[in-house]
This record gives structure tokens, sequence and C-alpha cells, in this order.
């Protein structure tokens, strides 16, 4: 994976927002990644994320009775995930206000 | 925490058959760690035939870059048992592949006019093959007598037979070549029907002389420096062999653009499958070497291969 979290639509990305707000297993991430995000997680993706989140200790597994495994984010997901947030936040705030200021892209 | 089971749409006896077959394909650890919850995800989701492909597909980046986690609990000898054994068999395939082509191109004296590379290509390719049978058997040997020594020791006849076996399999093959070859050679050598044969024979050959010492491995468990320096030549001849694949590469390529006349390389068929087995054991040699070589060097006390 690569060290950093690029692109607003990067499945590790968007797998740690879906866990910001609760745990989950995978069927849940999916549903939320697709509901909120708009995005198709597919099985091999979605595990490969979860494989490579777990090793970077970003994430979690809970205990659970049956085979849907439940996973949350960890301190060191959330400070990664904080940081793209502001990251993305910035260039969406730089970008605004460089389109509105600029009469050209109007329409834009 | 959010259940949501799903719409509880059971995927068809068809699907669950392609999704088995898709898991099937990724690494073992991999398989015990997530299999369970890929499986559950997909009864949930009603994954059919497209899931199974995405996940089958998902499969190589987990064989090639595995999660180090997977791996915290293992034992770094059993990581290079492992790797050598692989290592063994894949790179013993690859010798074999390119000594075929050999047999075919450069031993027939073949060298197309005006392109020295087929040339060098074949000078890269011995010298790699010669290095690699060097570094392999220097760095083999320490181990292989140890555990020679062991099962002779230990009254153990199988796993003697087993490390015996790089020994008396080429032997008894290249009796059986020469005593072929007499029989129903000629002028020109033998028919390419039985030159088939005799490839195919080298190869089951081969590959005895391979599982020999892998199965011992399995069965002695052997540790220490002897192993570390057997999986660190591994590792060498691993590299070597990437060397011989691409010099194998483009001669054949080279035959193929330059001289379309010769034997079949007017039909790329052959020669494509050809390269495609040639890499795919190149790919195999070198993943597992360089997996056997982490566990070689990793600190002592640390887990992780």
């Amino acid at each position: 994976m690569r060290d950093k979290l690029n692109g607003w639509a990067d499945p590790p990305l968007l797998v740690l927002a879906s866990l910001a707000g609760e745990p989950k297993h995978g069927y849940a991430i999916t549903q939320d990644v697709a509901e909120t995000m708009g995005v198709r997680l597919s099985a091999g993706t979605l595990y490969a994320v979860i494989a490579r989140l777990e090793a970077r200790g970003l994430i979690e597994p809970l205990e659970s009775d049956d085979r849907r495994r439940p996973y949350r984010i960890t301190a060191a997901g959330a400070q990664a995930l904080a940081q793209q947030s502001e990251r993305m936040s910035r260039v969406a705030s730089l970008a605004s206000h460089r389109l509105s200021a600029n009469p050209g892209w109007a329409g834009a | 925490m959010r259940a949501g089971r799903g719409r509880g749409v059971r995927p068809s006896a068809s699907a669950t058959l392609l999704v088995r077959a898709a898991l099937a394909v990724y690494p073992p650890s991999w398989r015990a760690r997530y299999g369970d919850e890929v499986q559950a995800l997909l009864d949930d989701s009603g994954g059919g035939a497209v899931a199974a492909a995405s996940l089958a597909v998902r499969a190589i980046p987990a064989w090639f870059w595995p999660s180090r986690h997977l791996y915290d609990r293992m034992d770094p000898s059993v990581r290079m048992r492992a790797s050598l054994a692989t290592v063994l068999i894949a790179a013993s395939m690859l010798a074999g592949l390119g000594l075929v082509f050999a047999q075919l191109t450069q031993l027939q004296g073949y060298r197309p006019a005006g392109h020295p590379v087929i040339g060098w290509c074949y000078a890269v390719f011995d010298a790699a093959l010669a290095f690699s049978a060097l570094a392999a058997a220097g760095g083999g040997l320490p181990l292989w007598l140890l555990m020679l020594r062991r099962a002779h020791r230990e009254l153990r006849p199988r796993d003697s037979a087993c490390l015996l076996a790089p020994v008396i399999a080429p032997a008894v093959y290249l009796l059986a070549l020469m005593v072929t070859v007499r029989s129903v050679g000629g002028a020109d050598g033998v028919s390419p029907w039985w030159f088939l044969a005799v490839t195919l024979a080298g190869f089951a050959a081969a590959g005895m002389a391979a599982a020999g010492p892998g199965v011992a491995l399995r069965r002695l468990r052997p540790r220490g420096s002897a192993l570390r320096l057997a999986t660190v030549a591994a590792g060498l001849v691993a590299a070597v062999m990437l060397i011989a694949t691409a010099a194998i590469v483009v001669a054949v390529i080279g035959l193929c653009l330059w001289a379309p006349g010769f034997a079949g390389y007017h039909d790329v068929t052959v020669p494509g499958v050809y390269l495609v087995l040639v890499v795919a054991a190149a790919a195999v040699t070198a993943v597992s070497a360089a997996r056997g070589a982490r566990a070689a060097f990793a600190k002592p006390g640390s887990r992780h291969t």
C-alpha cells in the first residue's frame, strides 16, 4: 500500500472513514461506503485493504461469535484519517476559492 | 455496532463453488485468517462469478506482497524450509526449460546472421546456469550433509532416499536417455516425438530430484546456520536465474523477429506458451527465495518473515 492515503476515493481511506463512525464487519463496510460515498468495493478489494490496514496497525479486529468479524479503527488509524481529511479539506478550499475568483471558470 | 447482516441473498451452488475456487488460490495463511469472513461477505451480498473473479485476481498481490502480520507467529526456520522446498522445484523447472531451449537452438549451432544479441544471450544463459549450479551446490551442501548424517544416525531410510533423490533421479534419467538415443536415434538424432518424450521424462526426473530434499526438509526440520546458508544461497540462485530468464526471453523474442524460418519460430504460439512457462517459473522462484531470504536475515527473536 502506498504510504500516503492519496485520493478521495482511495479504498483504504474509504474503509477508515467508514470505521471512524463505529466498528463494522465486511458487509456493513461495503454497504456504508456504497450508501454514503457512492463507491462499490468488491470483496477482493475490501479484504486486500483490510489486510493491509491491519498490518499497518490502522485497524484492529474485534472478537466475534460468527464468521462476520467486525473491525474498529485504532488511534493510529484515526490520526492518519484526520491528517488526510485535513489535507483534502485544504485542497477543496483552495480549489473552491480559486475557481470562484476566476471569472473564466464561472460555470465550474 | 452496526450488524448489517445483508439481504439474506443465498448464492447459488455454482457461485459458492467459484468463490471457494477463488479463495483456494490465496496463500494458506491468508485463507486461514480471512477466508471465513470473505465467504460470509459474499453470502450476505450474493456474490457470483464477477465477485469470484475479482477475488481471484487479488490473490496475486497477496502472494507477491504478503502482509507481515499474517506471519508474525511463524518461526523463521519454518519459512526458510518452505521457501527452500519451493525454490528447489521452481528453479529446477526453470533450468529444465532453459536447457530445452539450449538444446533446440544453441546446441544446434544456430545463430542468426547479423544479430549478435542472440549469441550474447546464449553466453549469459550458460554463465548464469553454471553460476547458479555452483551457488546451489556450495550453499546447499552443508545442509544436505547434515540432514543425510541425521537420517543415517536415526535410521530413517525413507528420508535418506529422499535426500539421495538429486543423485539417483538424474543418474537413472541419463542412463535411460543414453539407452533411448542408442536404440531409436539416427544420424540426425531422435524424432520430434521421441524428443518430446525424453523432454517430459527429463522434467519428471528433475521434479523428483527437487522434491526429494523438499520432503526431507519437512520431515527432518533442520534449523540453524546450515539452513540459513542454504536459504541465502537459494536467494542468490534465484537472482542469477532471473538473469538467465531475461536472456531466454530476449533470445526467444529475437529468434521470432529475426529467424522466423528457423524451427518453429515463424509461429509465435509455441514460443509464447514457452515464455509464459519460463516467466511463471522465474516468478515463483524469485518470490519464494525472497521470502526465505527475508526470514534468514530476520533479527533473532523477531518472528517477522
